[in-house]
């Protein structure tokens, strides 16, 4: 049986179930603010069915590092090591049970890709990480999101019961407990052009981009002529969006945009039409202004 | 080069301007203004609904029969148009001689609301809301895992499997299994036979329920179902099972692959439902 054990302990907002803890935040306050840290709350484990999820949701593999920010026994780091195959850091304020969760980690037998640091989540580098996985108070979501957002592209973040305010999860579970996963998207705002190579016309595309942490706004023109942008995704770094190509009138069809962003430059496929009519050709545009 | 401007286009004749014309109940009988959809437009639709060389794409209300047509030359898949103006059936015979599939598709003069496309695998519309809504019962019986594309009007109360917009707002409709009702879920585990009484409730594609065992329920989380295709998630003594799987044609029996436990090594066994009691079907 999974092990309920709540104990009080000085913890950087993290937690370990939801009521509870948060009445916790109160009871504890007192004793942390003489030690000049976070609020602390009491430490309730995360139910291992969530940590399961929170893994296989963000489709932890051994490629991956995982970085727990306010890891408890290590039970999400040794997981993501011992049945994922992943490497992984946990953080926690409680060396209590950094010490425990060492021990955990030496008796899964994964201590070689594992390890644990009393350290503040906000000390933490969080740019090692490919994953990083949360149970933190809103309002420390909402404190750590600039710094989330500004992680490598493609980065995952997990995590259940809180989510990141207006920022909206790239998806969503419900196995027993709400669990969330983000991917940081990459910033691509600004005004792009392209030249596309669609015989037996060529055809230039600027493109502008607005955005909301994966959410796009973009408005686009074909040869200088206003065309509105469909369906415009924003999935780490890849970009797709498709625009109705009408500069032949007699043989109008639609360009499916498909690309990689690296900094100021986004390289991908074009498609055009559907069917056996469709042709395919590479794209690549360049980011003229912010 | 020829385009073939009437033939390359996308469907159907249009119920548009017998909306709200009195004509309750009698929409058939009113001559059907025709309003094809664009070459776009048809492209998108056969996209959408992921057509292939295997399947029989049914328009209902073909008109020129630009859809079929495109189904059949662009995507090698066979087509059947149904169209109320035997007129219009005449020009889509023609047009598809003149593309060269008329081997592959075939037009009916016929009403939609009667006529027989019980083997298609895709059907396509462009209709009015309220003969759609109409149509729904008769496509609701069509074989699970049928494909429904409608571009700007689809059911009032069933909502979209996929929805996407490109100029036009199309939806994409899968024929659902029908589930509802009591099973006796049996599955296989390391740890020997497990066999629980699963109830599940249904509403067009959307599932819930949860399984009864001795001094509990277990919900099950992420129900999904997909024509067919079946799948939930019973957590259970701190253990997931992941069950995934196939409704069989009776529609008495599921079966799939269930897997229990945590990350890349799990443990997989067999599972199988037998319907005790069936469930109120919807629409």
């Amino acid at each position: 049986m999974r092990g309920e054990r709540r104990k009080a302990s000085s913890r950087a907002a993290t937690l370990g179930g939801l009521g509870l803890a948060l009445l916790g935040v109160l009871a504890a306050q007192p004793a942390c603010a003489a030690e000049g840290r976070e609020p602390a709350v009491p430490y309730v484990p995360t139910p291992q069915v969530t940590v399961d999820e929170m893994l296989r949701i963000a489709n932890v593999g051994p490629q991956d590092f995982v970085l727990d920010l306010g890891s408890g026994d290590g039970r999400i780091v040794i997981t993501a090591a011992r049945k994922f195959g992943a490497r992984g850091l946990g953080v926690d304020l409680d060396s209590g049970l950094v010490a425990e969760a060492d021990g955990n980690a030496r008796e899964a037998g994964v201590e070689s890709r594992v390890r644990f640091l009393e350290q503040d989540l906000f000390d933490t580098d969080l740019g090692q990480a490919t994953v990083i996985a949360t149970y933190l108070l809103p309002f420390v979501m909402l404190k750590l999101r600039p710094r989330l957002l500004q992680l490598k592209p493609g980065t995952r973040i997990v995590s259940h019961d809180f989510d990141l305010g207006e920022w909206r999860p790239d998806r969503k579970t419900y196995v027993r407990k709400n669990v969330f996963l983000w991917v940081v998207p990459a910033p691509v705002a600004g005004r792009w052009q392209a030249r596309l190579r669609i015989p037996p016309l060529e055809r230039h595309l600027e493109l502008e981009l607005t955005q909301r942490y994966q959410e796009l706004s973009a408005h686009a023109r074909l040869n200088g002529v206003p065309a509105q942008v469909w369906e415009a995704t924003l999935a780490g770094d890849r970009l797709s969006f498709v625009v109705v190509d009408t500069t032949d009138r007699e043989n109008e069809a639609s360009l499916y945009f498909e690309g990689k962003v690296s900094g100021s430059v986004i390289e991908g496929e074009l498609i055009r039409g559907v069917g056996a009519a469709r042709s395919v050709t590479g794209w690549r545009a360049v980011r003229r202004q912010l | 080069m020829r385009r073939l401007r009437v033939v390359a286009g996308a469907a159907a004749a249009s119920w548009l301007f017998s909306f709200g014309a009195g004509a309750a109940g009698t929409d058939s009988d009113i001559p059907t203004p025709y309003l094809p959809s664009t070459t776009v437009a048809v492209d998108e639709m056969l996209r959408f609904a992921d057509v292939g060389p295997a399947d029989l794409v049914v328009d209902l209300g073909s008109g020129d029969g630009r859809v079929v047509i495109a189904a059949a030359r662009d995507y090698g898949a066979r087509g059947l148009g149904i169209e109320l103006d035997p007129k219009l059936v005449q020009e889509g015979k023609a047009n598809a001689q003149q593309a060269g599939v008329a081997h592959r598709v075939t037009f009916r003069h016929g009403d939609v609301l009667v006529a027989d496309y019980r083997d298609a695998t895709v059907i396509t519309l462009y209709l009015l809301p309220n003969l759609v809504d109409r149509l729904k019962p008769r496509l609701l019986e069509l074989r699970p895992g049928t494909r429904i594309v409608a571009h700007d009007y689809g059911f009032s109360d069933w909502k979209p499997d996929r929805r996407i917009v490109i100029s036009k707002t199309y939806l994409l409709y899968v024929v659902p299994a029908r589930v509802a009702g009591k099973w006796r879920l049996h599955f296989s585990q390391p740890e020997g036979e497990r066999e629980y009484e699963f109830d599940l409730a249904q509403q067009y594609q959307e599932i819930h329920g949860g399984a009864r065992v001795a001094g509990g329920y277990l919900p099950a989380f992420e129900a999904r179902l997909n024509g067919d295709r079946i799948a939930f998630v019973l957590v259970d003594n701190g253990v997931s099972h992941r069950f995934e799987g196939r409704v069989q044609g009776s529609a008495l029996l599921m079966e799939g692959t269930v897997r229990s436990g945590v990350g890349r090594n799990l443990d997989t066994g067999a599972w199988r439902a037998t319907r005790v009691v069936p469930g109120a079907s919807e629409g």
